[in-house]
Order: C-alpha cells, then structure tokens, then sequence
C-alpha cells in the first residue's frame, strides 16, 4: 500500500472528474435516485435531522432534571418529552443510522457489485421511512404522545394522546427497515464480485448480514403487535387490554420479541463499523476472523432468546425469568468474544490514533462498561432492585450511544473522504471525539450511582431526596459537553464536504475493495474495471507501514502526530 | 447478436430451471382438494369419543393443514427445485416461526409459582378499581 | 428502463448491477422468500396470540366459533385453493413462454380472488346482523343457540388440561376476544388478498401492454409466490377458526 502514503506521489485526482455527486445537480437527480450512494446521503441528511429532534428533547430532559422539583415542563410534558426523545432515537436513529447511511453506501462498493440487488426498493424504503418520520413528527405536533417509545398496554391504549397516529408511523418505518433488510441480504448473496467468496468478506458485511437477519424476522413482529395496538384504540377490539379480556403482559413478551433484538440491530453494525477501523489504525490484520464472523451471527440468533429479560418484574413466571437470564449470560460470550479480538488485533499493531480509531477505542472502552453492567440487569435477583432506575438508563445509554453513536461517527468520520472525496480538519476530528468521549462519561456515569441510589426513570422530579441533585447536575453539565461533542463534527464535516481538501482513493492507506479499487468519490457504477478477488481481507502488515497517512499531516505539528 | 450466442444465453439461464410438469400441478391439486375434504370430514365425521378429545382433534386439523402447506410450499412455491439459498430461508423462516411459542412456556409454568397470577384470579383482568381481593 | 438496463440478445433484460440473467432471477427470488420470512413471522405473532387465548379460553372459543358459517368457510378455502392452483399453471405457462394461456390463468386467480372477498362480505355482514363486530356493539348470545356440554374425554384428561368451565356460551368477555382475533386475522388476511389482487392486475396489464419490466417470467413467479403464501395462510385460518374441536 506503499503507492498510497504521502511521501509516495498523492494521486491527486482531477476535480473534474466525474463521480455520483456531480453525475447531475438537480434535486430531482437526488430525489428520484436509484444510485445506492445517494440513497445513502439522503439517509444521511434525514437521520441527523432525526437525531437533532431527539437531542432537542434530551436537552429539554435534562434541563428539567436540575432541579428535585423541576423547572421548565409540566408532568405531561415532560412525559411527552421523553417519549420524543426515546422515539426519535430509537426508531428514526438509531435503528437506520448504520446501516441505512453507511450499510446503503458501502455494502455494494465493498462487495464489488455496481448498485444495491433492488435500487428502486431501496429509495421506496427511504421514502417510507420519511413518511414514516413526518407521521411520527405530526403526532409530536398535533399533541404528542406520552407512552414511553414502549407503548405499554394499557397506558397505550387508554392515553388520549396522538398515540395511534405515532404508531402507524413507526409501523411503516418498520416496513422500511425490513425492506433494507430483503435488499441486504439479497446483495451479500447474490452480488459478490468474482472472487469474493465469505471468508473474504469484510467483516463489515457479516454484521450487516446479521443485522439484515435479525431485522427480517424480528420487525415484523412489533410491526403487527403496533398495529394491534392501533386497532385496539380505534375499534375496541382487546387484544391487549385486560378490560377487554386481553393479557397485558402478552404485548410486553411481543414487543420486547423485537425489541431486544433490536438492541442488537443498532450495535451489530456498529461492531462491523469498529473491526474494520480497528485492523486500519493497528495495521494489522484482524484476529480471529471467523470467530468474529461468526459471532455476529450467534448474537443475531441468540438475541431472540433473551427478551424476557426485560420483564423480570412483569408477572412472566420465575421459571421463564431463569432460563431468559441464562441465556442472557452467555450472550454476553459472542460479544466478549469481539472485544478480545479487536483488542488483539492492536497488539503489536502499529496504532495511529486518527480521528476514527479514538472513536473505536471509546466504543470499546463504553461498550464495555454498557456490557458488565449489563450483567447486572441480567441476574434477576439485582434487577429487581435496579430495574426501572436511572441504573438502566444510563446502562442502555452506554450501550446505545457509547455503542452505536460512537461507531457511528467513527464510520462516518473513517469513510467521509469515499463518501465526499474530501478530508476533515483531522485536528477538530481529534478534539470532537475526545470532547464526545469526555462529554459521554460525565452525563451517564452519574447516572449509574443515581440510579444505584433509587433514583427511577421516568421521573420529572425528585423532591423527595434532594441530595440527587449533585448527581443529575453533574449529568446535565456533561450532557452540555457532549451536546458541544456531537455539534463539532455537524460543523467541520459540513465544511470539509464544500470547503475541504480533496483526498485521494485511499487517504487512509486501508485495505478492502471501496479503498483500492473506487475512486474517492465513487462514479456512479462503483468501479471504472471489473472487480475481480484475489486475497484475503486485512492483510496488512504492520512494519510496512509504520508510516503517517496523508491525512495526517496537517496536524502532525499541532498535535504531536505519531512519534 | 449471432444465433450461436443466442443459443448459449437461453441455455445460460433466460429459462427457468426447472418447470412444474402440468400432471404435477393437476396431482398436487387433488392433493390439497383432498386434504380440505379430509379436513371437514375429520371435524363432524369421527365418532365418539375421540370427536369430543380436543387434543386429537386439533392435532389431526393441524396435521392436515401442515401436510397441505407442505404440498403448497414444496411444488407450488418451488422449494423442492430451488438452490440451496432458497431452501434456507424457505426452511429457516417456518423454523423460526416456532421461537414464538417460547413465549408459551411463560404462560404454562406460571401455575407453579407460588404467588396467583393472572389467571389463577379471574378478577384480575378487570378494570384495576374494579378487581376484588382473591380471599 | 433503458438507461439502467443492457440487453443480451432477445432474452430477458438484465439490469445494470447485475452480470447475467441467471444472477438477477435468482436475486429476485432470494429477495421474495426473505420478504416471505417476514411475512411468516407477521401471521406468526397472530397466530401465537391466538394459540394463548384459545388455550386459556377454550371453552369460549368453541362456543363462539359456532357463530362461523363453517360452509361459508369452506367455500372460501376452496375458491383460494383452486386460485392458487390457476396460479401454478400461471407460472407453469409463464416459464413455457405461453402469454395467452398465462393470461387466462392469471383472470381466473383474479375472479377467485374477488370471489373470496365477495364471501367474505357476506360473512362479515352476518356477524354484523349478529351483533358480533368486537366493538361497543358486540353482544353476544344475541342468537342464542342451545349445546349439550359433556363428553366422556373430560372426566378423563390430566388435571393440568382441566380447563376452567363457563355456562354453556362462554363468558362473553372472552368470546369478545375471540371475535377480536378473528376479525384481526382475516382482515389481515383480506388485505393481503387485496394486494394481492392489485399486483395480479398490475401484472397482467404490464403484459398486455408488452411493458419492458416484464421480459421473463420471474415477475410471474414472484407474485405467484406470493399468492401461494397468502393461500398458505388461508390454510390454517380455516380449521382454527371454522372448525374448532369441542
């Protein structure tokens, strides 16, 4: 990869050159297109708008939380707050981020296929998931919704808020993931180039795989117990609703069927996002494959397991809670299993602390935290007392945005000179993610103690033990720092995709077929040649290439650079 | 385009695989008009008692009705001449189907715990201001 | 189409992310079994609520299900049976290149298609006179019926499948549920078919007018695997609903 390291000739591509930004300029080109790389951007643009909404609410959230008695909302909107905050994030963030932004754009160029198996599916997916979206903000607007983003029957079904409308939103943002996902997998089976056969597949593809699985037999599922739930509400008929005759408890089983699993549908990918960051900044080559291969498809199918643990405290049996909680622990094998291979993957690596690598190593370092802590919620004997405590919010906090979010942004940052053809201020890049990383910490680690303490979620104040308030001050402060975090990288990316420099195919010196054999940006077909495979992914050799990479130049000086 | 390439592109693929045979699809067909026979016939035509052995009952319904998806699922949606990748998800989708019914076990072995549950006291599926203490 | 798509001689168009013909039939019909998966899993949480309620509430169901026209039932099952045969031969004759022959099979699945909801009008429209829709109208045992309950099997199951007895209907509460089940399953049902009926008439405009979508016969195929999963899920609504043992 010699031909790519700066004091090698930076083939500085022509400008002009024609690529899938500037194959056309007008909005209809962007609206009614079929180019995978497109469809990606759109996805792009409408979950951060999503996740804008959603923070806006957390920001609201925590404000409130400063005081025991609070200050800014009312009981019911404060209600209606979290419940924004836990929908927009959950079913128009973080299920789609991964992989509708960078699944969408890189599956094809990583596998060597022109565009997706089903281009026109995919862009109806992206126009159902903004249908979807608008529907869910008419509700917010209209009056909003004060369920919680888990809708439990009966407050579902007996609140007189905009709940049904909500719900038909994210059913059909439902049927959006689920196409994605029949477009998934019909593309890793079906569209590899000559030559790639699964064991050389990035790994990135078989979490996404996995992920496409998982969404495929699980959304429907929640899909038709919303739906359900609607129905209940218009017509009276009771399914769920014990004045009706329905078992309550029956919606939680179905509801949490796919939601656990959905846990996994926003980490797993961010798992394929880090392995590839990982073996790039260590350069080395992944350790143990297949093992993490192949762990991505035991979380996958073990993940359907285990959603009983969510109703421990429900009137689930004993019996079923013990043997959801088993399984709950040894889930936690296939993803200790990951992390002890990324962190062999550094031994003896050459390691580059660029922008996305320190995302990488904050996911590893959060993710485990949100994993053992995670172990708590699992034995039914400490879930009694943590469960339904600011203990679970900041666990799935850790694991979603220290989890997700980070990978998420390492993959945005890691691919944004493929996805753009432009570099980033590498120097703000670094500070951003030092700034979300320290930002992340205090927000939610005094979340755990608050919560150890008793504090409950959900609750808008806390009059009654003032001496939390040290805590939640604590957690909004850093909550402000992260707010900083996550608006830098809004900043300087917007920049570098007008003002930045232009980067070459490779700016990273990565390995993997979008690198080596795509133009940064990609033409439209992906690949001026046919694409033919012929070694295995990651072979990267760690003594060749002790070397800086372009990209780092710049701010080598001011930040010491490597050595 | 030269006939000779033409020729090698139908052999590629332009065809199917593989074509149910009519005489297949006439057979299959009486197959599964057969099981709907069998079907009502099972459920007013067995005597006494196994017609009132509820467990009988439903389980030869449902062995009809399986043999009849089979039927639909193996010829009909061509699962039984599909690449292996078709097998897979045919199989794996009806497979996964039965995770559901974990959820099942919840509700038969809350009998063994020693609290009532939900339906040990019927009131309990009342209105909350309405349910009366189980004694 | 033409932009996207290079044509290889007179066979099927091939479009431009796929390499061959064979690639892309078999990515359509990988892609349509995995939305088939989905589907299996949508009817299946339907099907699980149902095996709970109709566990617990046995008794109730078997009161209520007498209320089904069982015939009415029966003719349906046939009517999408022998549609989902038309659409065998539909594809049988699609794969021959049979346009005519296909178009025809293609009619007669749509005619059985509206046929099925014709009769299902019907029936919805005599559990309306029956006050049976489970909203604030139902009232059960409006039509009462008179049943002889006993059988020599209860006296004789295991203790753990004793289930609790109601007065001869049933306690209307549950039988509520059972038309709530009911009403959500074969509407659901009903949906399908009638989306079903929209992508049988799109596809057989779509080959009257020679459209350039459709150049083989794997669009004939898809929609026939679809309709065999609907006629799939038809085959179990029928015992479980029409014909419930005692």
């Amino acid at each position: 990869m010699s031909a790519t390291l700066i004091d090698n000739a930076t083939a500085e591509q022509p400008r002009n050159d024609r690529n899938y930004l500037n194959a056309d300029h007008t909005l209809k080109s962007w609206l009614l297109t079929v180019d995978h790389k497109r469809i990606g951007i759109l996805y792009l643009i409408a979950v951060t708008i999503f996740f804008f909404i959603g923070a806006v609410a957390a920001a609201m959230i925590r404000y409130e939380l400063t005081s025991p008695h609070g200050i800014l909302l009312s009981s019911e909107v404060y209600n209606k707050t979290f419940s924004a905050h836990g929908i927009y994030m959950v079913f128009q963030f973080l299920v789609v981020a991964i992989p509708a932004v960078l699944g969408n754009f890189l599956i094809p160029l990583m596998i060597g296929a022109r565009d997706m198996a089903f281009p026109r599916l995919n862009l109806l997916s992206w126009y159902m998931f903004m249908t979807g979206g608008l529907l869910i903000t008419l509700s917010f607007i209209l009056g909003g919704v004060d369920a919680g983003w888990t809708f439990y029957v009966p407050l579902s079904t007996l609140s007189e808020t905009q709940i049904s409308l909500c719900l038909v939103g994210i059913f059909i943002t439902g049927f959006s993931s689920i196409f994605t996902a029949v477009n998934f997998i019909a593309t890793i089976h079906k569209m590899r180039a000559p030559g790639m056969t699964w064991y050389r597949l990035p790994l990135y593809i078989w979490s996404h795989y996995s992920t496409a699985i998982v969404i495929l037999l699980g959304t429907p599922v929640v899909a038709i117990t919303l739906f359900l739930v609607v129905v209940e509400r218009g017509f009276g008929f009771g399914i769920f609703s014990p004045e009706l005759g329905g078992d309550p408890v029956l919606f939680q089983h179905l509801f949490w069927f796919y939601s656990h699993p959905a846990v996994y549908i926003m980490i797993l990918p961010a798992f394929g996002v880090i392995s590839e960051i990982i073996t790039c900044f260590s350069r080395r080559p992944i350790f143990g494959y297949k093992f993490i291969a192949y762990s991505s498809l035991a979380i996958a199918f073990l993940g359907f397991l285990v959603w009983g643990h969510h109703m421990f405290l429900s009137s689930q049996s004993v019996l079923q809670g013990l043997i959801f909680s088993i399984i709950t622990w040894i889930l936690a094998v296939p993803s200790a299993i990951k992390v002890f291979n990324w962190t062999t993957t550094m031994y003896k690596g050459s390691i580059h602390f660029s922008t996305p690598m320190l995302y990488a190593l904050g996911f590893m370092g959060l993710f485990l935290i949100g994993g053992l802590t995670g172990l708590h919620l699992a034995s039914i004997d400490t879930d009694v007392h943590l469960t339904g405590t600011y203990f679970i919010v900041a666990h799935f906090h850790y694991v979603m945005v220290g989890g997700t979010i980070m990978g998420y942004l390492g993959g945005i940052h890691f691919w944004f000179p493929k996805m753009f053809g432009r570099t980033y201020s590498e120097m703000w890049g670094r500070i951003s993610a030092m700034i979300v990383f320290v930002g992340f910490n205090l927000t939610f680690f005094p979340q755990f103690i608050v919560g150890y303490l008793g504090m409950p979620r959900r609750y808008h104040y806390y009059y009654f033990a003032p001496e939390w308030q040290f805590y939640h001050i604590l957690s909004t402060a850093g909550s402000t720092v992260l707010g900083i975090g996550f608006l830098l990288p809004g900043i300087y990316l917007t920049y570098a995709i007008f003002k930045g420099k232009k980067a070459g195919p490779n700016p990273w010196g990565a390995k993997g077929l979008e690198w080596e054999q795509a133009g940064s940006p990609p033409i439209t077909e992906n690949f001026e040649k046919p694409v033919l495979v012929l070694e295995d992914p990651y072979n990267y050799n760690p003594e060749e290439d002790s070397k800086m990479y372009e990209h780092e130049v710049e701010s080598a000086d001011m930040l010491g650079g490597r050595k | 385009m030269a006939g000779h390439d033409h020729s090698e592109l139908t052999k590629g693929g332009a065809h199917p695989h593989h074509v149910l045979p009519q005489g297949m699809i006439f057979l299959i067909a009486g197959g599964l008009f057969a099981g709907m026979a069998a079907t009502i016939g099972a459920a007013f035509m067995i005597p006494e008692p196994l017609h009132s052995n509820t467990f009988f009952m439903q389980s030869l319904a449902l062995a009809i009705a399986i043999f009849k998806a089979c039927l639909v699922v193996y010829f009909y949606m061509g699962v039984k001449f599909g690449t292996r990748l078709v097998k897979i998800f045919a199989y794996g989708g009806f497979i996964w189907f039965f995770t559901l019914f974990i959820m099942m076990a919840d509700y038969v072995s809350r009998p063994l715990e020693p609290v009532p549950g939900w339906e040990t006291v019927p009131s309990s599926a009342l209105p909350r201001n309405t349910v009366e203490d189980p004694e | 189409m033409s932009g996207h798509a290079h044509a290889q001689g007179d066979g099927p168009e091939v479009y431009f992310q796929y390499e061959d013909i064979d690639q892309q039939q078999e990515s359509y019909v990988v892609g349509m079994w995995a939305f088939l998966m989905t589907e299996v899993m949508f009817f299946g949480a339907l099907f699980l609520i149902y095996t709970l309620y109709r566990w617990k509430f046995h008794d109730t169901f078997f009161f209520a299900h007498e209320q089904l026209n069982w015939k009415m039932g029966g003719l349906n099952t046939a009517v999408l049976l022998f549609s989902s045969v038309m659409v065998a031969f539909a594809v049988h004759f699609a794969q021959k290149g049979k346009k005519t022959a296909q178009l025809i099979c293609l009619g007669m699945t749509l005619m059985c298609a509206f046929g099925f909801l014709v009769i299902k009008t019907f029936e919805y429209g005599a559990k309306g006179d029956h006050k049976l829709y489970p909203n604030y109208t139902f009232e059960y045992g409006a039509h009462d019926k008179d049943h002889k309950v006993e059988s020599w099997w209860d006296d004789n199951l295991p203790a753990f499948m004793h289930i609790e007895k109601k007065e001869q209907h049933g306690d209307p509460k549950n039988a509520k549920l059972f038309y709530s089940i009911y009403f959500t399953m074969t509407g659901l049902h009903g949906l399908h078919v009638v989306i079903g009926i929209i992508a049988i008439t799109s596809l057989m405009v779509l080959i009257m007018i020679k459209s350039p979508l459709i150049t083989d016969y794997v669009p004939t195929e898809l929609v026939g695997l679809y309709w065999h999963f609907v006629d799939l899920v038809w085959i179990f609504l029928y015992p479980l609903f029409y014909l419930i043992p005692r």
